[in-house]
């Protein structure tokens, strides 16, 4: 890191020189350079296998002398990471959330990855998001469907049968109710929703053909018909049917507090205690039948780091068809020819074949990602602030729906 | 430090003859004493303002890495924003409340324990430990006790009361935030006030009796007026506490339901942290300072109006 | 009902939102995250399990984190004493020109809430190289809006010391910079009290500057580290996060309760008299 003549600098220097809104940068050298990847995850084993890799990449590579990942918390990820970018200390990596993935990708914040090994192996469902004008971005490391995990002791004591594939939103929300009735446990948990993260509703509404805003980004989709009829069965499942916990209770399905939970697939490790029999099924069809939705998550150079060439050079190796491999055991993979059921298998060992068929190979091929949008952190806050006033008893769906899109449309515009 | 203090001590008694008079090595000395602290708010805290108002005169987005001067847009934009009305009756609000009932509780608790009672160590002690205790781990807590199956509702069910989802209504989700805030803090200010009550000096008190004034009137007339100096530091402290809150609403509440807990500190974190908009957050800021600058004059004035021993 | 017994009643009640949070904080590191969401919460663990304690220290290098905030709040401390207590005996008691000016003028940095100026604190000090380290953590403290509080309380206290002082000192041949060395500050104990643990608690509290400024682990403080216990992705672990929490508030919480008495009468008496 080059220091610069700033302390000698006079006040109206320094003035000058933080003033400037690009911000000096750090000169490229002709010496080895260090990497510095941010990423959200503090889980020791993700650390090991980042590092194994990172390892083996720099006995080859000489022209980088160390590679670092910075954890930053996942609650003020994109916060932070935008912050060090506005300070002037922007990463030479990013790992970026599929909410900002608009924003990171439209703005030119990142660069064009190039030199990715078989970029012909990664579905194109994958990479939708992550793409501008032809050129991919970032590489969707992490593309995780959302399923239906089943807690089927807790069922059994509601004298209930399992879900099985095929299920519709209908027998969800009676299982759910009839557990939440009979054993005082929660029903079906939206994970991560807890009445603020809206996009993970996605997972309910998309079974009625809803969705936040069209495919174009321009016209918000809050009031139109399928989300009215959509939210308005959530509502009474919420607070009628009592299928799902009301605001401000939380129920952690993996630690047995509720019999069925929407995430994602990954969150599987977290029942490695095995303190209940479980399941993972498919999303419930709706109305408008089948549907699926995936979660994901990209990284990519930015494009003002001076070593951007190296981290390319890096980003591309720890996505290889080999490490990509590797990756999967935490990760689910992009790439089609690591999307079989034997294939996941083995790095899944807690998901059966037949589950990981259901719902992730099946999940990625025809899965829609959840919404995004750039601007995407106003907006959200706009969301939930309109919606807001949806989770009373007795509210009026269509006219708060109707009053989210007021607030929402004009950001939509923009 | 020492030996910079003796050499100062030392030039003063040396030269007390001629130009160099008692006058001006008082100010001499003046300036080297407050000269770390001046130097000190002009680099953190006026450069950083002064760059924050250059800043409000550009759009600059962060990820785009685009900074442009846009000249007056950003305060034009703070005018016709429909949420700064909002936003501003929600600071108010905040401070107002906050200020309130912190100092009530305080004085309340003060006067309690001013009481002559055994075990008044204990309960002041009890009464100042969240102070001591970090406030990250403060508010991550009490997110939990607020929420609907939480600790509070729990203690209000044991003695029949059905309490209400304290976070996800407007008006108890301000509470709730006001409340957290002054059980955290109170204790400085109870201590405070403690010590200014055992400075009052005990004839006045008879004298009032013997004049037959009630327990009411000896409070407002003799006890209010004696501590008014340190109603006056508290509430300093506690204004500038409340226009800074900020990881208790980024915890608890996020702002919401609806806008209803977004205080100006919270919107311009969100406006520049959270939606890129830098320049905008940095017209926010400038607003910030007004207020500030108009809040430290007025108690600056009013120290003179109201306070009873000011030397 | 005697009026005793109703005081303490009162206090009794007054006491619950006081102290049942940090009871509940302690207790729940204690049981497994599904006792910890449990309606009606348990006041005591079913089985106690130090299980989250150990977590703890294998997830983060948590004993240098520890180390990085206790030492930080000490330099931080003592830089604020060194910077707060001349300058609030110069407001006092020393008259020069345009002392009332700059008092206001500084007064306004206790004003600025610290999200005002991060971005250009930032910028000025990775202009500086000074990133990823604690310098900003010590330095924006010590010189900057927090060490405001600090030179407020000194001079409030200088102010309440009787003028015989100051002619007295003259008689003896002291120059000011001597009065207030041997005699100002040694009476100041009380003030240099109440500065130390505002300035220490304030520095042992800091959340954004630490999260803004560092990015290494090892380098992390405590109210950072805490945030950063959470499982493979991103959900909180709220045993080990609680262990935590209770790790970093309870030395602080038995260090206060043996010197209570410095701590609260140091602090009473500066506020004595505006």
């Amino acid at each position: 890191m080059r220091i610069t003549t700033a302390a000698t600098a006079g006040l109206a220097g320094l003035l000058v020189l933080t003033a400037c809104g690009s911000g000096g940068g750090d000169k490229g050298s002709a010496g080895p350079v260090s990497l510095r990847m941010t990423i959200w995850t503090g889980n020791a084993d993700h650390l090991k296998l980042l590092d194994s890799i990172a390892d083996e990449y720099l006995k080859t590579h000489k022209d980088v002398a160390s590679i670092k990942f910075d954890t930053l918390p996942i609650e003020n990820y994109t916060t932070t990471l935008t912050t060090q970018m506005a300070g002037g200390n922007a990463p030479d990596l990013a790992w970026i959330l599929e909410n900002s993935a608009p924003d990171f990708v439209g703005s030119g914040a990142l660069a064009p990855l190039e030199t990715l090994v078989k970029p012909e192996e990664l579905a194109p469902s994958t990479t939708k998001l992550w793409q501008k004008d032809g050129k991919l971005y970032a590489y969707p490391f992490s593309t995780s469907p959302f399923g239906v995990f089943v807690n089927e002791d807790l069922l059994k004591q509601a004298g209930q049968e399992p879900p099985k594939a095929g299920w519709t939103w209908q027998e969800a929300v009676e299982k759910a109710a009839a557990v939440s009735a009979r054993t005082g446990k929660a029903g079906l948990v939206v994970r991560d929703f807890d009445y603020k993260g809206w996009d993970n509703l996605a997972t309910v509404w998309g079974g009625w053909g809803a969705e936040a805003w069209s495919e174009d980004g321009r016209s918000c989709g809050f009031a139109k018909p399928e989300m009215v009829e959509a939210m308005t069965f959530l509502h009474k499942a919420i607070f009628e049917d009592k299928a799902l916990p009301a605001p401000g209770a939380t129920a952690d399905f993996f630690a047995g507090e509720a019999a069925m939970t929407i995430t994602q697939i990954s969150r599987a490790s977290l029942l490695k205690d095995g303190a209940f029999d479980w399941d993972l099924v498919p999303l419930p069809a709706g109305p408008k039948g089948a549907y699926s939705v995936i979660g994901q998550a990209g990284i990519g150079v930015v494009k003002k780091s001076p070593n951007a060439a190296q981290a390319a050079g890096f980003l591309s190796f720890m996505t290889d068809p080999g490490n990509s491999a590797r990756l999967a055991q935490y990760f689910p993979p992009p790439r089609t020819p690591l999307l079989t059921a034997e294939g996941l298998a083995k790095s899944n060992p807690l998901l059966k074949p037949e589950q990981l068929q259901q719902v992730v190979i099946d999940g990625i091929a025809k899965g829609r990602v959840k919404p995004s949008h750039s601007g995407q952190a106003e907006l959200a806050q706009a969301v939930r602030a309109g919606l807001d006033q949806l989770w009373q008893p007795g509210a009026d769906v269509a006219g708060t729906l109707a009053g989210v899109c007021t607030a929402v449309q004009p950001l939509l515009a923009k | 430090m020492a030996l910079g203090l003796r050499a100062a001590a030392r030039t003063a008694r040396e030269g007390r003859t001629g130009w160099w008079t008692a006058t001006r090595r008082d100010h001499l000395v003046g300036y080297l004493f407050v000269a770390p602290q001046v130097a000190g708010s002009l680099l953190f805290v006026f450069l950083p303002l002064a760059l924050v108002l250059w800043y409000s005169l550009h759009e600059w987005n962060v990820l785009a890495d685009t900074f442009g001067f846009v000249g007056a847009d950003n305060y034009r934009h703070l005018l016709a924003d429909p949420n700064v009305p909002k936003v501003l009756t929600a600071t108010a609000l905040f401070s107002a409340g906050l200020v309130v009932v912190n100092l009530s509780l305080a004085l309340l608790l003060a006067v309690l324990l001013s009481q002559r009672l055994r075990g008044t160590v204990v309960f002041r002690t009890l009464f100042f430990s969240p102070v001591v205790v970090s406030l990250v781990a403060w508010t991550i807590v009490w997110g939990f006790l607020l929420q609907r199956d939480g600790g509070v509702n729990a203690l209000l069910q044991a003695v029949g009361v059905e309490g209400p989802n304290w976070l996800r209504t407007g008006p108890t989700a301000m509470a709730s935030v006001i409340a957290v805030q002054v059980v955290k803090n109170v204790g400085l200010n109870m201590v405070l006030f403690l010590a200014a009550l055992q400075g009052v000096p005990k004839e006045l008190y008879e004298a009032a009796t013997l004049d037959g004034a009630g327990a009411w009137t000896r409070f407002a007339r003799i006890t209010l007026p004696m501590i008014s100096p340190t109603v006056l530091l508290t509430s300093i402290i506690t204004v500038a506490g409340s226009l800074q809150v900020f990881a208790q609403i980024a915890v608890l509440t996020q702002g919401g339901p609806g806008t209803s807990t977004t205080v100006l500190v919270y919107y311009l974190y969100q406006q520049a942290f959270q939606f890129h908009h830098f320049g905008y957050g940095a017209t926010l800021s400038a607003l910030l300072f007004v207020i500030v600058l108009a809040l430290t004059v007025l108690q600056w004035r009013l120290r003179r109006r109201w306070v009873f021993l000011e030397s | 009902m005697s009026r005793k017994t109703l005081l303490y009643g009162v206090l009794c009640v007054l006491c619950v939102p006081f102290v049942f949070p940090t009871w509940w904080m302690v207790t729940s590191s204690l049981k497994p995250v599904s006792e910890i969401l449990a309606f009606p919460p348990s006041l005591l663990p079913a089985r106690p399990m130090l299980d989250a304690y150990r977590q703890v220290f294998e997830l983060q290098p948590f004993a240098t984190q520890y180390w990085n905030s206790l030492y930080i709040a000490a330099v931080v401390t003592l830089g604020t004493l060194a910077v707060s207590a001349p300058a609030g005996y110069a407001f006092a008691r020393l008259r020069f020109r345009g002392s009332n000016a700059l008092f206001l003028m500084i007064l306004v940095g206790l004003l600025i809430p610290s999200e005002v100026t991060i971005v250009p604190l930032f910028r000025i000090f990775h202009t500086a190289g000074l990133t990823d380290t604690h310098w900003p953590l010590i330095l924006v403290p010590v010189l900057g809006a927090p060490s405001v509080l600090a030179t407020f309380i000194m001079r409030q206290f200088f102010l309440t010391l009787p003028k015989e002082l100051d002619e007295a000192a003259a008689v003896d041949g002291l120059g000011r910079a001597a009065a207030f060395w041997r005699i100002g500050l040694p009476l100041a104990r009380p003030a240099v009290g109440a500065v130390s643990i505002f300035t220490f608690l304030h520095s042992w509290n800091l959340f954004l500057e630490p999260i803004v400024f560092l990015s290494t682990p090892e380098r992390f403080t405590l109210p950072q580290a805490l945030t950063q216990f959470v499982d493979a992705y991103g959900g909180p672990m709220w045993n080990v996060q609680l262990a935590a929490a209770s790790l970093t508030a309870l030395p602080v919480l038995v260090v206060f309760v043996l010197a209570q008495k410095q701590f609260v009468e140091g602090l009473a008496h500066t506020g004595l008299k505006g």
